[in-house]
């Protein structure tokens, strides 16, 4: 299992820009007692067959490594459902995309910490070479949306260390802000 | 903080546009790329990121890209991290931690010497060949 939430989100982020999407939206929500993620691409997608495999951790396609026989990212996810008794699905079509939505009592005692937003939102956020990644946070009735193409209009190319500085600065005012009561 | 506007995002890239025009720039670039598949996550990538991001400004070196990458293949060695370095050989480092990400920062992109002990010896590809 991924040491903190934000981790998990990034692997599965990670997939789908390998799985060339141009489209990625994250929303992620802590209503309540809940907290709850979904990723929808717009990537290569998965056929029946492949997506029963997927989530087997003794399976990768062999495409990137062709000796590698581990693909842990999905196998995690479903693991961290398990373990706190909340829910995993995994939806794809092939050639159309896949999502991915995921959901969990904030306070079990097996869910891994949240982890830092700020730097992991950056990272995705740098990841991706061109297309667009929407961001989606909601927390105690706020919310902000965050957009690779707008980040990259305003400040440029976003892997340039200054860039990453800043932008990992906007996200954590965002965070800040989203977490202050009232 | 104050929660930002991308207005207030644009006002402080030229703020630091212009600080650092001001200084006297070493202009040889130089790329940074950490391994961000499901095994550099596991072993902590997201750390050292942070920790290159502040040693980097703590250094105030200037000209740096760092990118991402999926896994590497190099799984038992995470978290991975390839230095391009102009004038320097390309150099993939292993089992890097957010110690080792500062001395890479200090001694590889400042003081242009290779962190030796943390070295991940690629092996030659005509001895790799045809294992595939």
């Amino acid at each position: 299992m991924h040491a903190t939430i934000c981790d998990l989100i990034m692997d599965l982020v990670q997939n789908s820009i390998e799985a060339n999407a141009e489209a990625i939206e994250l929303i992620l929500r802590e209503t309540g007692n809940q907290i709850e993620f979904s990723i929808k691409d717009n990537g290569k997608g998965m056929s029946k067959e492949v997506q029963a495999k997927a989530i087997d951790p003794f399976y990768s396609d062999g495409e990137k490594h062709a000796h590698r026989r581990v693909g842990l990212g999905l196998p995690f996810l479903i693991q961290t459902a398990e373990a706190t008794e909340g829910r995993a699905a995994i939806e794809s079509k092939e050639g159309c995309g896949t999502r991915i939505h995921f959901c969990a009592e904030a306070a079990h005692v097996d869910l891994p910490p949240f982890g830092d937003f700020a730097s992991a939102a950056t990272l995705m956020m740098s990841q991706m070479n061109s297309g667009e990644l929407r961001i989606v946070r909601e927390a105690s009735g706020k919310s902000y949306t965050l957009s690779r193409t707008e980040l990259e209009e305003t400040l440029g190319n976003l892997n340039e260390t200054q860039n990453l500085m800043l932008i990992k600065t906007y996200i954590g005012s965002q965070e800040d802000n989203l977490r202050k009561a009232g | 903080m104050a929660k930002l506007t991308l207005d207030d995002l644009r006002k402080l890239r030229d703020e630091k546009k212009q600080t650092m025009n001001q200084r006297d720039a070493d202009n040889k670039s130089a790329e940074v790329i950490i391994g961000m598949g499901t095994c550099g996550i596991a072993a902590g990538a997201k750390g050292v990121f942070d920790a290159f991001l502040d040693e980097l400004e703590k250094a105030g070196i200037q000209n740096v890209t760092i990118k991402q990458t999926g896994c590497m293949g190099l799984c038992f060695s995470e978290p991975t991290v390839e230095v391009a370095c102009e004038d320097m050989p390309r150099v993939v480092y292993g089992n890097v931690d957010e110690k080792t990400a500062r001395r890479i920062v200090r001694e590889h992109l400042e003081g242009k010497s290779l962190v030796s002990d943390h070295i991940f010896d690629k092996p030659s590809t005509d001895i790799i060949k045809g294992d595939k």
